[in-house]
């Protein structure tokens, strides 16, 4: 399959100006502003082919959100190139938004005051969609996300999980190739989550949709995706399949300990570093130690400990 | 185009919604009217006329200016609001002109309270007092017309004071004397004619005629004839200029969004 996408060492700094404390300060600050540099994406390279599914994961404010505005063509990398589908998005913005869809699942794109329906009934106005194709999505739609019941209730009375589901569909009305989804199940309940994952599948399964999404939630992540890309502090840590990162960690080894008292704990250890017979050792001499357990790491556990340092990241486990 | 007709007839539904603030606002609109109308009824003292204009004259100024400038009410500070909570990046990724969706919405808006607040006041106001027809059934239609051109010159004041967000933190305060130097000098509270000599000449120097008076005279017969497309021409020729200004400074924050991300 052919990249749809292609992004070649994007950068994205921002330049914060420094709050001066105290009357003179910010008196002075008037004249003489100074500014921090906040390198919120910092050289990024994908490509991403036709019909793949990709999750962004990253810490807050790892440049998630950033780098989705870069792709859909609201911002303008200071450097680097983004090509999608033939289009350079920041500055064909016209033109290349009607081949997408985005989600910014911190802000709503409906229309608060009127019914769910009069702000897909706009999309179709706004993307021309031809009334057959406008009406068959709709139907399967709420269909799928199970929406009959409040698709007649103003926005503004809406669950966060009934708005968001509302969000998805307006930006999938028009069939988009290319879905930008960033954290659409932030906030929502299990069963909200799993039904926006099952849509999220099906989309991309039926209609060839290339889909990328941000999220916190890791089981979004192995439910959905096929691919991983991670990024920290604007750069990309990771990128690669959920299979190949937990098998690439699976040198890291987490035991769960039971103390004596009861209290238990878990340690995390690096069996390339520390051979599994030292760790043995090392535990057994301590001696209020009741029993252990031996955990495989789960992808949560393998990410809060890139998220923490804990594994380091080299040149050769970036996926590549 | 359809597109854009689609937001106001969405707009005007949307308002449809709040039907306390429509009793409320015709209400609010009939008590100015009763007001206004006895205070110029006792600056008249029962004499026919004042600097050669009528009560009758004066009394449809004034229902039809504040009738106008209900219809023009609209939200002038949606564009900051929508910088603040950082939706205005979202409006990018729809592909419609985010300004003439705008206008249409606000057009939407506008002719909502023509139908439901201006109409039901008028009804109101020929009960309560004499009014004037229109001149002719020319001058009617060419002041729709020159009513139209009118709300683009006040729109477009607005929209360049709500661009100005792009870089000022808060532009309430702009607004606010922008709306008081309206109210002022486009004569809806004191029709223009009785405006002393001095400040009629810098009027016409000024965008402010154009956006009630112009239509007033035309619709009172003060204006007749070619006069009138002369008339139409000025107000086309502010549109021109403050549709230029306001274009500038519109794509000049647009690309401080994109390109220096806010
Ligand atoms: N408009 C802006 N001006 C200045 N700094 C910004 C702006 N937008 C984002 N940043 C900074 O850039 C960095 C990356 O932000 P971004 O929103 O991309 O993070 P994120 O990965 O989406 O985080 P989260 O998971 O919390 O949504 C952050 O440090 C943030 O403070
Ligand atoms: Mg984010």
């Amino acid at each position: 399959m052919e990249n749809i996408i292609e992004v070649k060492n994007i950068k994205r700094y921002y330049k914060i100006a420094k709050e001066e404390k105290g009357f003179w300060a910010s008196l002075k600050s008037l004249v003489n502003k100074k500014y921090e540099i906040k390198k919120a994406v910092d050289d990024i390279s994908f490509e991403i082919k036709k019909g793949e599914i990709t999750g962004f994961i990253g810490k807050n404010g790892a440049g998630k959100s950033t780098t989705i505005k870069m792709l859909s063509g609201i911002l303008y990398p200071d450097s680097g190139t983004v090509k999608i589908d033939g289009y350079i998005p920041y500055k064909q913005r016209k033109q290349y938004v009607k081949n997408i869809g985005v989600v910014f699942g911190q802000k709503s794109q409906l229309h608060w005051d009127l019914p769910l329906i009069e702000s897909f009934e706009l999309m179709k106005y706004i993307y021309k969609i031809p009334k057959k194709v406008y009406e068959e999505n709709l139907k399967k739609f709420v269909e799928l996300l199970d929406m009959e019941d409040f698709i007649n209730q103003p926005v503004r009375q809406l669950s966060l999980g009934q708005r968001m589901r509302g969000d998805i569909v307006a930006a999938l009305l028009h069939s988009p190739k290319l879905v930008f989804l960033d954290e659409p199940t932030i906030g929502l309940d299990v069963v909200a989550k799993e039904k926006i994952r099952e849509f999220i599948k099906y989309m991309n399964k039926n209609e060839q949709t290339t889909i990328i999404f941000t999220t916190h939630d890791m089981q979004d992540i192995e439910k959905v995706c096929e691919r991983l890309i991670i990024i920290d502090q604007g750069k990309k840590v990771y990128d690669g399949t959920i299979a190949e990162i937990k098998n690439k960690y699976s040198n890291i080894k987490n035991i769960e300990v039971m103390y004596e008292d009861g209290s238990k704990e878990m340690k995390t250890f690096d069996i390339n570093k520390i051979p599994m017979n030292q760790v043995m050792e090392k535990l057994f001499t301590e001696e209020s130690i009741k029993d252990i357990s031996i955990c495989e790491p789960e992808i949560d556990g393998i990410i809060r400990d890139i998220y923490e340092g804990k594994i380091e990241l080299n040149a050769d486990t970036k996926g590549e | 185009m359809r597109t854009y007709v689609e937001f106001a007839i969405k707009k005007f539904q949307n308002k449809m919604a709040y039907r306390l603030e429509f009793f409320m606002g015709i209400v609010n609109t009939i008590i100015t009217i009763v007001v206004y109308l006895c205070i110029y009824k006792a600056l008249y003292e029962g004499k026919a006329e004042v600097d050669g204009i009528s009560y009758a004259m004066t009394a449809t100024s004034f229902v039809i200016s504040l009738g106008l400038s209900n219809a023009f009410h609209f939200n002038e500070m949606f564009i900051q609001d929508k910088i603040h909570d950082g939706s205005i990046t979202n409006e990018f990724l729809k592909p419609v002109n985010f300004v003439f969706r705008l206008l249409w919405e606000n057009i939407g808006e506008g002719l909502f309270r023509v139908v439901f607040n201006f109409l039901p006041a008028v009804v109101f106001a020929c009960f309560y007092t004499k009014l004037c027809a229109p001149y002719s059934m020319g001058n009617f239609i060419i002041m729709l017309i020159s009513v139209a051109l009118g709300y683009l010159v006040l729109w477009l004041l607005s929209l360049i004071i709500q661009v100005l967000s792009f870089w000022l933190f808060s532009v309430w305060g702009i607004m606010t004397i922008k709306n008081v130097i309206v109210n002022i000098l486009s004569g809806v509270f004191l029709p223009l004619w009785f405006m002393p000599d001095i400040i009629k000449k810098i009027i016409v120097f000024t965008p402010f005629e154009s956006i009630y008076f112009t239509p007033i005279r035309i619709y009172l017969g003060e204006v007749t004839g070619m006069e009138m497309l002369s008339k139409l021409s000025l107000q086309l020729m502010w549109i021109g200029i403050l549709g230029g200004m306001a274009g500038v400074l519109w794509s000049k924050g647009v690309k401080k969004l994109v390109v220096q991300g806010g």
